[in-house]
C-alpha cells in the first residue's frame, strides 16, 4: 500500500510538472498549445545529447536543458501563436498550429535520431534505493520529486512577488486591460512561453530518467493526460495543475491496485470528462471563464 | 497506353482513391460541428461505432450491406445525442477536450471488449466495400450539406458561428442546432468507418484513435471551412501527397517516413498562417490578386 | 523487292531468337518494411536483413542466370500504406513476391490484396497466431508464431526453475502482445500452473510501477510479460528496482539487443523464447552475423527473419527451375525442405506456417545465451 502511495506521488510529481507548463500558456493566452509535449521530448534529447556527447555531469545538463526549452517556447510563440493574435479564430486556429508544429519538430528528431529508443548512461544517475516503511523509493524518485517542488514553488513565487508575473496575471486577466496600463504585452507573452516551455523540458528530462525511455514519440503518452491534469486542477491555475497532477497519478495507480489494470486510462479520461460536464472551473479554477 | 496498362495504373492506385473518399467523407464530419462554430474531436470515436456495429453485423447476420451501413449510420448518431447534450453547454477548447476525453474512453472500452477480442480486433472482414460506394456516400454528404447551406438552417449556423449569444438573442435554438450538427457529423464518421472496415479486411481499436481525429481536422482546416466542399479538398490533397512524397523521397533518397511528417507538418503550419481559409480559397485569392494587379496597371 | 523482303523476314526472325539468347532475368521482390512510425525500430532491423540477402545471393552465383533485385517501401506501420504499397508492388513494380509487412496488423489488411493479385507474400515478422497464412494459399510465413515459441520456452523454463505459479503482465492495446499473452495464458493453463493475477498496461505507457507492485503483492513464482522492447526494457528496470526478483519471461518483443542496451544490469537472468538462437555455431548463421557487422549493424531476431525471408524465395526460384515468375516461386515453397539459414534448418508446414527449431535464450552478462 504504501509503495503504490510512493508510485502514485512520483507519477504524479511528473504530471504536475508537464501540466503547470500547459496551464501557464492557457492561463495567459486561453490558448491550448499542443506544441508543449514536443518540447518535452526535444529537451530530454537535448539532455541525452549533452550527457552523452559532451559529457556533462546530469546536474550540469539540466539546467542547461530547461533553458534551451524556454528559448524553444520563445520561438514556438512566434512561429505558432504570435502571427495568429487578433484573429476571430485564434483559439482553434492556435490548436492547429501548434499541432502542426508539433509535427514538424516531431519529424526531425527522427530524422536526426531514429525511432529507437534511447536511455541516459547508467552512470549519469544515482541508482541506489532507500526503504521507507514497507516501500521502496529510489534516490532518483527522490531527487525528482524534490526538483518538481522546487520548481512549483519557484513559479509560484515569481508569479506572486516579481514584477514580471504581477505582469502575467495581468495579461492572463485582460490583454486589452493591461495593454492600456502600458504592459508590453508581446514580451509578456514571450515570457509565459518562456516559463511555461522551460517547466516543460524540465519535465521532460526527469521523465526521460525517470523511466530509462527517450523516444521520439515519448510526449504523446503525457499530452492527453495532461489534458486531464490540466482540466481536473483549473484551467490557468498552478496550484490546480500541481494537486490535480499529484491527484491523477495517485487515482490512477490505485485504480490499478483496487479495479484493474485496464482501466488506468479510462479512470484519467473519464474524470476529465466528469470533470467538465459537473464542474468545467476544476477544483481551483476561477469560476468567470473568459469568453471564447 | 493499353488497356491493361491502364488497369494497371488503377489497380496500383485503387486505395489511395478509395482512401481519398473515405478521407473526404470523415473530414465533412469534423466540418459539420466546425460550420456552427463547435470543435469536436470524438469523430473517431463514432467511426469506431459505426465500424464495430457494421462488422458485427456482417459476422452475426445475413443482412445486406445496405442494412449493416444504415445501422452504422444511425448507431453513432444515436450516441451522440447523450453525449452533446451536456457537453455542447462548453466553450471552444473546453468542448474540445471533453470531446477528447469521450473518444479516448471509447477506444479503450474496444480494447477491453472481449467480444471483438480487444486489441486484435475482428479481421477477416470480408471486402463488401466498392470504391463507387465510397463516392456515393460522399456525394450523398455533401449533398446534405449543400441543401442545408443555401436554407434557413443554414442561416441559423452561420449566425451562431458568427456570434452565438447574439444569435439566441434573435430567437434561434442554438442548442437543438449544436447538437443535430454533431449528430450529423457522428452520422457521417460512422458510414466512413463501416466502409472502411469493409474495405481494409478489419476493425481495431488502434485505427480510432486520438492521431486519427487530428488527421480528420488537420484535412478539414487545410482544405479550408468556409466552404461546405473545402474539407474535401483538403483531404484529397492530403491522402495523395503521401503518394507523390514517396515517388519523391525515394528518388532524392531521404527517409521516407520524417520527410512525409514533416511536409504534412510544414503545409498545415503554413495553410494556418498565411491561408486561413484553406486551399480551397486559393482559386478566390489568386483571381482577386489578378484582379488587383489588372487594376493596378490600369490606373 | 523481293530480297529486300526476305531480308527484312530473316532479320525478324534473328531478332525474335534474341531472347532466348538472353541475360540475367531480373527478378524484384517487394519489401514492405515499417521504415516510420510504431514499428520503425523493427523495420530498420529487417531492412539490413533483406538488402543483405539480396547481395548474398546475387554474389554466391547460386541463382543462375536470375538476378534478384530488391524494391523497398516503408509501410509506415499503417494499413493504408500498407495496402497502398502492396498494390503498388503488384500493378505497377510487377514484383513476383513480397516480403513484409512488419506488423500483423498490417498484414491482415494487406496480405488479401496479394492474395486476390496472386503474389506470394513472405510474411517474416507476423506473429499472430490466426489471421495471417488463413487468408490463402499465396501467403507463407517464416518468423515463427509466439505459438510454436512459447510453450517449449515455458517447459524449458519450468524444468530449470520448477516455479508452481505465475502472473502475466502485458500490453492490452497492441495487438502482437494481447496475441503473445493469449498464448501465454494458454501454455501456462495447459501445463497446469495456476495463474495468480494479470496485469495489463497500455502501449504508449512508461510508468509500470503501479501494476508490478501489484503483482508483486501477489507473490507469484513467476512473471511472464508480453510487451514491446521498448516497454520491455523499463518493465524489466522497474521491477528490480522496485526490489523484486522474480524470474522473468518476455515473449517475442523482449528479442532485441536494445533490452539489455537499455535495462542494463537490470536485464540479467531474463529469459526469452526465441526463434534465432543468435550464439548457434551454424556456419549459415556466424556468416550472417560477420556480414552484418561488416556493414555496421547488430543484427537481432528480425534482421535474421527478414534475410531467412528473401533466402526461402530464393531457394523457392531454384526448387522451380531456376523460374522466377509468381506462381513459379509458389510451387517452389513447397519443395523447400531443410534449407539452411540462420535460424537454422527451415521448411514449411502443410499450414504455410515456418517451421525450424526454436530456443530458449537467457541473459547472461549483457548478452543472450541458450538456456540449457
Amino acid at each position: 500500500m504504501g509503495q503504490q502511495i510512493v508510485n502514485g506521488l512520483f507519477l504524479g510529481s511528473i504530471y504536475a510538472l508537464f501540466a503547470l507548463g500547459y496551464t501557464l500558456v492557457f492561463g495567459v493566452l486561453d490558448i491550448l498549445n499542443l506544441a508543449h509535449q514536443a518540447v518535452f521530448m526535444i529537451c530530454a534529447y537535448v539532455a541525452l545529447v549533452l550527457v552523452v556527447h559532451l559529457h556533462m555531469p546530469m546536474f550540469a545538463a539540466l539546467p542547461v536543458a530547461v533553458l534551451a526549452g524556454g528559448l524553444m517556447g520563445i520561438v514556438v510563440d512566434r512561429v505558432a501563436f504570435k502571427p495568429l493574435r487578433g484573429r476571430s479564430d485564434s483559439n482553434i486556429a492556435g490548436l492547429i498550429s501548434s499541432i502542426a508544429l508539433a509535427t514538424i519538430l516531431e519529424a526531425a528528431v527522427l530524422q536526426v535520431f531514429g525511432p529507437d529508443v534511447e536511455r541516459f548512461p547508467f552512470g549519469a544517475v544515482p541508482t541506489r534505493s532507500l526503504k521507507i516503511g514497507g516501500a521502496v523509493v529510489s534516490e532518483l524518485q527522490i531527487v525528482i520529486i524534490a526538483i518538481a517542488l522546487a520548481m512549483l514553488l519557484g513559479l509560484t513565487w515569481l508569479l506572486r512577488r516579481t514584477r514580471l508575473g504581477r505582469r502575467i496575471r495581468a495579461v492572463a486577466e485582460s490583454p486589452k486591460a493591461a495593454r492600456v496600463l502600458g504592459v508590453d504585452v508581446d514580451r509578456v507573452i514571450a515570457a509565459s512561453f518562456f516559463l511555461s516551455s522551460a517547466l516543460g523540458a524540465a519535465a521532460g528530462v526527469l521523465f526521460g530518467l525517470a523511466f530509462n525511455n527517450v523516444a521520439p514519440d515519448m510526449g504523446r503518452s503525457v499530452e492527453l493526460k495532461g489534458l486531464a491534469v490540466i482540466v481536473l486542477g483549473g484551467m490557468g491555475s498552478m496550484p490546480g495543475a500541481a494537486l490535480a497532477g499529484l491527484a491523477l497519478g495517485l487515482l490512477e495507480v490505485f485504480t490499478v491496485a483496487w479495479i484493474g489494470s485496464s482501466y488506468r486510462d479510462a479512470v484519467a479520461f473519464g474524470v476529465l470528462f466528469l470533470v467538465l460536464v459537473l464542474r468545467p472551473r476544476g477544483l481551483l479554477g476561477s469560476a468567470a471563464l473568459r469568453e471564447a | 497506353m493499353s488497356l491493361e496498362s491502364l488497369q494497371d495504373l488503377w489497380l496500383t492506385y485503387q486505395s489511395t482513391v478509395a482512401f481519398i473518399g473515405l478521407n473526404g467523407l470523415l473530414a465533412l464530419s469534423v466540418y459539420t460541428t466546425l460550420s456552427c462554430g463547435q470543435l469536436s474531436l470524438a469523430q473517431a470515436a463514432f467511426m469506431a461505432i459505426g465500424a464495430y456495429a457494421s462488422a458485427i453485423l456482417t459476422f452475426h447476420t445475413q443482412a445486406p450491406f445496405a442494412v449493416n451501413l444504415a445501422v452504422a449510420t444511425l448507431a453513432p448518431a444515436l450516441v451522440a445525442i447523450p453525449l452533446g447534450l451536456p457537453v455542447l453547454r462548453l466553450k471552444g477548447v473546453f468542448l474540445a477536450i471533453a470531446t477528447i476525453g469521450f473518444g479516448e474512453v471509447v477506444r479503450i472500452f474496444f480494447v477491453n471488449l472481449d467480444f471483438t477480442n480487444g486489441a486484435l480486433g475482428l479481421t477477416a472482414v470480408p471486402q463488401r466495400t466498392s470504391v463507387w460506394m465510397i463516392y456515393a456516400a460522399l456525394a450523398g454528404a455533401l449533398f446534405v450539406l449543400w441543401r442545408i447551406r443555401g436554407s434557413r438552417v443554414g442561416y441559423a449556423l452561420e449566425a451562431i458561428r458568427e456570434d452565438e449569444p447574439a444569435a439566441r438573442t434573435m430567437g434561434i435554438h442554438a442548442a437543438r442546432y449544436k447538437l443535430a450538427m454533431l449528430a450529423l457529423g457522428a452520422s457521417f464518421a460512422g458510414l466512413a468507418g463501416a466502409l472502411e472496415a469493409h474495405y481494409t479486411f478489419m476493425v481495431a481499436p488502434g485505427t480510432y484513435s486520438f492521431t486519427r481525429v487530428v488527421d480528420m481536422l488537420v484535412y478539414a482546416v487545410v482544405g479550408g471551412t468556409s466552404v461546405f466542399y473545402g474539407p474535401v479538398v483538403g483531404a484529397t490533397f492530403l491522402t495523395a501527397l503521401p503518394e507523390v512524397l514517396r515517388e519523391i523521397s525515394s528518388r532524392v533518397g531521404l527517409a521516407p517516413g520524417p520527410l512525409r511528417l514533416f511536409v504534412n507538418g510544414v503545409v498545415l503550419l503554413l495553410v494556418i498562417l498565411f491561408l486561413p481559409e484553406g486551399i480551397s480559397s486559393l482559386p478566390r485569392r489568386v483571381r482577386a490578386w489578378l484582379r488587383a494587379r489588372r487594376e493596378a496597371h490600369a490606373a | 523487292m523481293f530480297p529486300t523482303v526476305r531480308f527484312l523476314a530473316a532479320a525478324a526472325l534473328a531478332l525474335l531468337a534474341v531472347p532466348t539468347l538472353s541475360v540475367a532475368e531480373t527478378v524484384k521482390i517487394g519489401a514492405a518494411f515499417s521504415l516510420t512510425g510504431n514499428a520503425a525500430a523493427y523495420g530498420a532491423q529487417q531492412k539490413h536483413g533483406v538488402q543483405a540477402a539480396i547481395d548474398d545471393v546475387n554474389k554466391s552465383g547460386k541463382l543462375k542466370g536470375v538476378t534478384l533485385e530488391l524494391v523497398l517501401e516503408d509501410d509506415g506501420t499503417s494499413k493504408e500504406q500498407g495496402i497502398a504499397v502492396f498494390q503498388r508492388f503488384i500493378n505497377r513494380d510487377k514484383v513476383s513476391a513480397i516480403i513484409g509487412p512488419t506488423l500483423s496488423t498490417t498484414a491482415t489488411a494487406a496480405d488479401p490484396i496479394a492474395q486476390q493479385g496472386k503474389t506470394p507474400v513472405v510474411a517474416v515478422s507476423n506473429t499472430a497466431a490466426k489471421g495471417i497464412t488463413d487468408i490463402g494459399d499465396y501467403v507463407w510465413r517464416v518468423s515463427l508464431t509466439e505459438a510454436q515459441v512459447i510453450p517449449s520456452a515455458l517447459k524449458v523454463a519450468q524444468a530449470k526453475i520448477g516455479f508452481k505459479n505465475a502472473a502475466i503482465l502485458y500490453g492490452n492495446d497492441d495487438v502482437f502482445t494481447k496475441g503473445g499473452f493469449d498464448v501465454m495464458k494458454a501454455s501456462l493453463e495447459a501445463a497446469g500452473i495456476p495463474i495468480v493475477d494479470i496485469q495489463t498496461f497500455a502501449t504508449k505507457d512508461r510508468d509500470f510501477n503501479a501494476q508490478l507492485t501489484a503483482l508483486k503483492a501477489k507473490n507469484p513464482d513467476f512473471l511472464m510479460v508480453s510487451a514491446l522492447v521498448e516497454q520491455a526494457a523499463a518493465i524489466v528496470s522497474q521491477a528490480r528496482q522496485l526490489g523484486w526478483n522474480v524470474p522473468i519471461m518476455g515473449g517475442n518483443g523482449f528479442n532485441s539487443p536494445k533490452l539489455m542496451a537499455n535495462a542494463g544490469p537490470a536485464a540479467e537472468g531474463v529469459m526469452v523464447g526465441t526463434a534465432w538462437n543468435k550464439a548457434s555455431a551454424d556456419p549459415a548463421n556466424q556468416a550472417f552475423i560477420a556480414g552484418q557487422k561488416a556493414r555496421g549493424n547488430d543484427p537481432d531476431q528480425f534482421c535474421a527473419q527478414a534475410y531467412t525471408g528473401v533466402l526461402v524465395i530464393a531457394d523457392a526460384i531454384a526448387q522451380a527451375g531456376m523460374k522466377g515468375g509468381r506462381d513459379d516461386i509458389k510451387a517452389g515453397f513447397l519443395k523447400v525442405k531443410d534449407l539452411s539459414t540462420p535460424l537454422g534448418k527451415f521448411s514449411f508446414l502443410p499450414s504455410r506456417d515456418g517451421s525450424h527449431a526454436a530456443a530458449v535464450q537467457v541473459v547472461k552478462g549483457g548478452k543472450f545465451e541458450i538456456l540449457q
